[in-house]
C-alpha cells in the first residue's frame, strides 16, 4: 500500500511548531509529530480539494485566488 | 550592541524566511498531485496563498498543542494532543487521523497488551 505521495518532514513539523512554543522546555513525540505532519497534509490537500471545487462549480479551467478566498473561511472554520 | 541586535533580528527572520520556503515547496508538490488528480491547473498566487495559511496555521496549532501538554501536565506533547487539535473537524480528521499508520500501531499495541492481561487472569 505504497502510495507515492508528497508530505510534510517531521524536521520541517518539528521546525514550525518550536517556532511557536512558548515555552524552552516544550517537546513533542516522535509520533505526534508523524500525526502533525500529516494533519498538515491533510490541510493542504482540502485547500486544494475545495478550491478546485469552487473553480469547478465557476467554470474555470484555472484555481485562482479568487476562488480559494470563497473557500477559505468555511475551512478554517471547520478547523 | 545595536548592530548584535539587528544581526540577530536578520538571523531569525532570514530562518523564517527557509522555513517559508520549506512549506512552499511542501505546498506546491502536494498540489501539483492534485492538480493532476483532478485535472486542474493552480496558479501560483494561489499555492503561495495555501502555503502563506498553512505557515500562520502553525503558530495556533503549535500554541493550541503547547496549552493542552501543559493542561495534562506534560511537557511533551504527544498523539493524544494532536487528536484533540483535530476534534473540530471530525469528518475531516477524526477518521484519518485514526486510520494513520502511526496510530493504527498504537492501538494494536494497547490491544496486544489487554489479550495479553486476560490470558494470565484466567
Amino acid at each position: 500500500m505504497e502510495r507515492a505521495s508528497a508530505g510534510f518532514r517531521k524536521e520541517l513539523v518539528s521546525r514550525l511548531l518550536h517556532l511557536h512554543f512558548r515555552d524552552d522546555r516544550t517537546k513533542v513525540s516522535g509520533d505526534a509529530l508523524q500525526l502533525m505532519a500529516e494533519l498538515l497534509r491533510i490541510f493542504v490537500v482540502e485547500a486544494a480539494v475545495r478550491g478546485v471545487r469552487q473553480a469547478q462549480a465557476e467554470d474555470m479551467a484555472l484555481v485562482d485566488v479568487d476562488q480559494l478566498e470563497k473557500v477559505l473561511p468555511q475551512l478554517l472554520l471547520d478547523f | 550592541m545595536e548592530e548584535e541586535q539587528e544581526a540577530e533580528e536578520q538571523e531569525r527572520f532570514s530562518s523564517q524566511q527557509r522555513l517559508k520556503a520549506a512549506v512552499h515547496y511542501t505546498v506546491g508538490c502536494l498540489c501539483q498531485e492534485v492538480a493532476a488528480d483532478k485535472e486542474m491547473q493552480f496558479s501560483k498566487q494561489t499555492i503561495a496563498a495555501i502555503s502563506e495559511i498553512t505557515f500562520r496555521q502553525c503558530e495556533n496549532f503549535a500554541r493550541d498543542l503547547e496549552l493542552f501538554a501543559r493542561h495534562a501536565k506534560r511537557s511533551t506533547i504527544n498523539t493524544e494532543d494532536v487528536k484533540l487539535l483535530a476534534r473540530r473537524s471530525n469528518s475531516l480528521f477524526g477518521e484519518r487521523l485514526d486510520q494513520a499508520p502511526i496510530c493504527q500501531k498504537q492501538t494494536r499495541a494497547t490491544q496486544g497488551h489487554r489479550d495479553h492481561r486476560s490470558l494470565v487472569a484466567v
